[in-house]
Parts: C-alpha cells; structure tokens; sequence
C-alpha cells in the first residue's frame, strides 16, 4: 500500500506540491490527470526521489516503510518503478545489460541471488515478445535512435521484466500512436494484480478506454481536488478543467 | 639570464657510475661504452624540466634529486604469484614471458614457439642487447637515460608472411623490493612483410612502492604488415609510469595501439609514430581513468611525411576526485603528403569539480589535399543518465560505473577478440567500485 500524506515539494524556490494526500492500495489501479504545471510529474520525481525534488512536509510510505529515507536504488528495490515520460537514453550501454544489472541490482538488494544468464535470456524474450518488440532492440543502446513510440515501449519492456509492485506511469501514453497506445496499455494490464499498485499519470482519458482504473483523481495547485470513479475522467473530457471548475494555473 | 629548460640530475651521474659494473652484460666492453655514452648524452641534456612542452602537464621536477638506481633482482615467491595472478588473461591461449624487477623470469615464461618468429631476450642475447643500446639520432633524454640503464627486455622478429597464431603476453611485474629503484627494460619488434601480430604486455607492481617504471619500444613494421599492441596499465598506486614508442610504418601496413592506463601515480605515454610508406594506416587509441593524486599524461605524435596515408586517434579520459590528465596530440602532414586523412578524438569525463582533464590537439598541415578532423572534449556525467539507472535498482557506484564503461567503451569497440575486449570493458567497468586498480 502507498500512502502519502500532506506532501509538499518545493523546486528550487517554487512550492509545486501544496499538501498532497493520495492512498493506493495493493490491486488498486489508480489515475492522475491534471492540467498542465499541475505538479504531476513532480509527484512522481518525488515518489521516487529525484535529486532537486525538495521534501518540505509530508511522508510517503510504501507498505510502512519510509520511502522518502531511501536512495532511489532502494525505493526501486522496494518493487517501485517509475515509468518516464521522457526515457533517457544511454549510448554505450545495450538494453539488455542495462536491464539486467538492474535486476540484479533489485536482487542483491532483497538478498537474493543473481539470475543466470540463461534465465534472463528466457525472460526478456518472452517479455519483448509479449510487447511485440523487436529482439535487435534489446542489443541495442538504452533508447538511443529510439522513436517516441519505441522509447515507451522499452519503459514497458522493463516494467515486464522488473516485474514491480508499485508502478508510477509518468505520461507513458503521451506521442503514442493509437497501436502503440494498445500496446502499451497491454502491458500495464498485464501487470495488474492482487499484488500490485498502479498509479498512472495522463494528460488524456484516451488511456483510461484501455486501462479502465478503480479511482481517478484531479490534480490541480499542487492538491488532489477532486476524485472519483473512471465517469470522472470522461466528465473531464467533455467539460475540461474549468469546466470542472479547476482553474488552469496561470503560467 | 637563460630558462634553463633542463634539469641536471648529477646523482643519476653518480649512480651509474656506482652499478655500471653489476649490469647486465657488464663483461662485454662494447655494451659497455654504449652505456656510457648513452649516460654521458643523457647528463649532457638532463630531465625535461616544466618549461619543455611537450612535459608541461607532468612535472619530472621530483625526479631532478633522486637517483633511482635500476631495482635488483626479487624472488618472494608469494607476492609474484599474486602479482602475475592479477595480470596473467588465463582465457587468452598463447605463450606468455615474464619481467620481473626489470629481469626475465624463467619459471613463469613460456617462450613463443612459433615458425617465423624469432622471440629474443636482451639478457640472453647480447647481439640483440647491443642492438638495443646502440646510438638513436635524435633520442630524448630519458631515452638515453634508459639506454644507459637498461636491465633487460626483448626482440622480435616475425619473419615475412608469417601470421602468428596466438597473441603473445608480456607481463612486467614490480615488487615491493623496488621502492625509490626504476625497471628500465627495451623492446624491438620487427614486423616483416605481410605479417600480423598481436601483443598484450600488462604492467603491474606493488601498491606501496615508488618505482619507476621505463620501457622504450621501437617497432617497424614492413609493407603490408599487420601489428596490434595492446597495453594494460595496472601499476602500483605510487609508482612513476614511462612509456615511449617509436613506431615505423611502410606501405600498406597498419599499426594499432590501444591502452588503457588505470595504475600509477604518475604516468606518461608517449607514442612517436611515422609513415615510411604509402596507404598505410595508424590507429592509436586508449582510455585513462584517474584520481586521488594520479596523473595520466598521453603524448603522440604521427609523422605523416608520405602520400595516401590514415591515421585515428581515440583517446577517452575519466578523471574523479584529485585525478588529472594530459592528451596532447600532434599531426604533422608534409608538404607532400597528399591524400592523407587524419582523424583525432579526445574527449574528458569529469566525476568531480576537484578533477582536471587538459586537451592539446595539435595539428600541422603544409599539404593541401587532405582530411584531418579533431574534436576534444571536457563533461561531466549526465544527471538524467544516472537517475534513470538509479530509479531502476542500481546504486550510485554501479550506475556511475556503467556510464563510465559506456564513456570510454568505443576505445574498445574495435577489438576482435571477445575476451579481450571484455577484459578492457571490466577493468574499466570495475575501477569506480575498487580501490586498488586492477
């Protein structure tokens, strides 16, 4: 379970997040939408603990451990995944031994054992099948000469493989065509479970036809303002944010 | 009143003339004025002081007062043993010869036994020994130096045609027996016609140690000849690494270089290469990582005096917390030398403010048919890079060590064997997260 309570985070001078409460259980899937300059993104830096996402108040804790104690690695070896709305890319380093120091990464850090090479091969296989991707990607750079839609596909790629507990999708639909939107959406599906906790962070409901969520949240000034079922997210789609009565911030 | 550019090093004088007796091949009176006069050359000139430029990023001046008398001959079993362990690449199938303190060591060097290669020891051999001592037109002075000192090294000849089948391994090993001695050892390779060659030679000595490490190498490779050397640096952390090769290329042949210096608190790399013919190639490259008081100074030169000639430079530095390099890069394309194409890059990774990289490309070009291209940077880590490494599991030091691998990995991209270039990439990999380089 993630609860967060009362957050507020402030960028360099700037307040962004105003006293945020926000509680997933597990097999919950959630949705954030919010206008722009909302704070969205800066919810999920500070979920998972981006340098210059400054805590000023609040906690976030992941089944009652303090997140905002740990490095990003531990958050991550916790079963967190951040999802990117812009996936960096990485020349030098191949998809496939970045993804695997990773996962060995989260394995030493729960005191387990390195997967074998054959083992990985197998899983990362039957991931990119799964995603319809391309087995000369995963040799390949980190999303270098990646297009928009395969850069989202690769955050997906490696959701599948680190198998999470807890998935902040930042934007992940965002430039997606509608094929890739389905993929993509395929993939977060295929996450879903008992065990699992899911916030999605969306611009648009369009997602949300695919994803269909237990809860929809406005984000707005920093706060959640409002929250409801998935009528919220088409209410919003029909009437817009000021329609909803949620200001835009002025910029 | 005149720089002095030079500085005299009279102890070095005395030195000699207190060991000149007890050095190899001292019974041979040939060898022995060779010596001399190499001595007396190098005093006349003296250590290269801070105003030489081509020594303004390392300064020799510590070395103006010391004598540095040649090591002496060692045999801890155990700390050798361990030594070679860490240098010897079990997985590479192929002889390997051994120095030790500047000495050949029979026990662990199994000889190259190869038809068409002719593998000599100057030790063993004085023709080659006085080979190796004789006069060189316009040699430094810390060539002449090491000339006058020289304990040993090696010759080798691969005759015309011959392909050898196997890399050899040189291994040059420092013991804890060489605090405030030098190694100064000497290397011949004659590449015959239509020739290939590979050699990896690592370095490598005690941590707690001052010693000075000093290898002079001259290569000639003869048309169409194909010669690969590889080097690890993996010296000591106190030690004073010198390296300086002269390599000769004629028609069609094609020398490579590649280095990777992690060991050492003070090491330099010189690299002095020619075209002696035409549609010939020379690629030079390596990565230097350093810190905490190391400084890693590379020097080449490429002489492009003919016509239709290539020459690549690849040079990658990561430079932590109190590490600092030197790249300086001269090309010097004559008059003549039509259709030559000359590229150099250097490019600088810093993981700390308190880190220096400096860049000298230095190009000179007096033909006007020609492609030359140079590109030198300075950076630092990416901080999008690290965090989206880190959101995925992995610490700082795994993050920052796989960015790094990533840095400099295109210095190794070019290397056939598998194991090879997986020994670079994790010797590179690996120096984040250990101390103690190797």
């Amino acid at each position: 379970m993630l609860e967060i309570k009362n957050l507020r985070v402030s960028v360099g001078d700037k307040e962004i997040l105003k006293g945020l409460d926000l509680t997933i259980n597990n097999g919950e899937v959630h949705a954030i939408m919010g206008p722009n300059g909302a704070g969205k993104s800066t919810l999920s830096y500070a979920i998972s603990g981006k340098d210059g996402y400054e805590i000023t108040e609040g906690t976030i804790t992941y089944n009652g451990k303090n997140l905002l104690d740990m490095d990003p690695n531990e958050r991550a070896g916790e079963g967190l995944f951040l999802g990117f709305q812009y996936p960096v890319e990485i020349p030098g380093v191949s998809n496939m031994n970045f993804l695997r120091s990773a996962m060995n990464s989260q394995r030493r850090y729960r005191g387990e054992e390195d997967i074998s090479a054959v083992d990985f091969l197998k899983l990362i296989r039957s991931c990119a099948k799964d995603l319809n991707m391309d087995p000369e990607m995963l040799k390949r750079s980190v999303n270098v000469g990646f297009s928009g839609g395969e850069k989202k596909r690769n955050e997906m790629l490696q959701m599948a493989v680190l198998n999470p507990s807890l998935a902040v999708l930042d934007e992940t639909d965002s430039g997606l065509d509608i094929d890739a939107l389905r993929i993509v959406a395929d993939g977060i599906n295929r996450l879903r479970g008992a065990d699992k906790s899911i916030l999605m962070i969306t611009h648009y409901q369009r997602l949300l036809d695919y994803v269909v969520p237990d809860f929809v949240h406005v984000l707005a000034n920093g706060r959640i303002v409002k929250t409801g079922d998935k009528s919220l997210a088409v209410e919003l789609e029909e009437k817009g944010y000021v329609g909803l009565g949620v200001a835009e911030n002025a910029a | 009143m005149t720089l002095k550019l030079y500085l005299d090093n009279p102890e070095i004088g005395s030195g000699f003339d207190a060991v000149k007796a007890s050095l190899p091949g001292a019974d041979q009176a040939d060898l022995n004025q060779l010596r001399g006069d190499a001595m007396t050359q190098f005093l006349d000139c003296g250590i290269p002081g801070p105003k030489v430029e081509e020594w303004k990023y390392t300064s020799l001046n510590f070395l103006a007062k010391e004598n540095y008398a040649p090591a002496l001959r060692n045999d801890d079993q155990d700390e050798i043993k361990s030594l070679f362990q860490r240098a010897y690449m079990e997985n590479i199938a192929g002889p390997v010869v051994v120095f030790i303190n500047g000495y050949i060591n029979r026990e662990l060097s199994s000889y190259p036994d190869e038809k068409g290669l002719s593998f000599t020891v100057l030790s063993e051999n004085t023709e080659a020994f006085r080979a190796a001592l004789e006069t060189k037109e316009g040699a430094s002075a810390l060539n002449n130096l090491n000339r006058a000192l020289a304990t040993d090294g090696y010759h080798i000849d691969i005759s015309a045609g011959t392909h050898l089948k196997q890399p050899l391994q040189i291994i040059h090993i420092a013991t804890s027996a060489t605090d405030m001695r030098s190694l100064r050892t000497r290397t011949n390779i004659m590449a015959g016609a239509n020739c290939k060659a590979e050699i990896i030679e690592t370095f490598i000595g005690a941590e707690g140690e001052r010693y000075w490490g000093h290898m002079i190498s001259d290569v000639k490779l003869d048309e169409d000849a194909d010669v690969t050397i590889y080097q690890f640096q993996l010296q000591g952390k106190q030690a004073i690494h010198m390296m300086e090769l002269h390599a000769s290329v004629s028609d069609r042949a094609t020398f490579t270089h590649t280095s990777l210096q992690l060991g050492a608190e003070i090491s330099r790399t010189e690299l002095i290469n020619s075209f002696t013919g035409e549609y010939a190639q020379i690629n030079l490259r390596g990565a230097y990582l350093g810190r905490v008081k190391q400084s890693h100074d590379i020097f080449t030169r490429i002489n492009h005096d003919m016509p239709n000639c290539q020459s690549d430079q690849l040079y990658r530095g990561v430079l932590d917390e109190g590490g600092k390099s030197a790249f300086q890069g001269k090309v010097v394309v004559a008059r003549d030398a039509q259709k030559t194409n000359a590229d150099q890059s250097n490019k600088n990774l810093l993981l700390s403010r308190k880190a220096e990289a400096n860049s000298k490309p230095e190009l000179l070009i007096y033909a006007d048919d020609v492609k030359c291209s140079h590109g030198a940077t300075v950076g630092e880590l990416d901080a999008d890079q690290l965090f989206y490494l880190r959101s995925r599991g992995m610490d700082e030091v795994a993050a920052k060590g796989l960015l790094v691998a990533a840095f400099v990995s295109e210095v190794f991209d070019n290397i056939a064997d598998e194991t090879l270039r997986t020994s670079f990439r994790e010797k590179t990999g690996d120096w984040l997260s250990h101390e103690v380089t190797a």
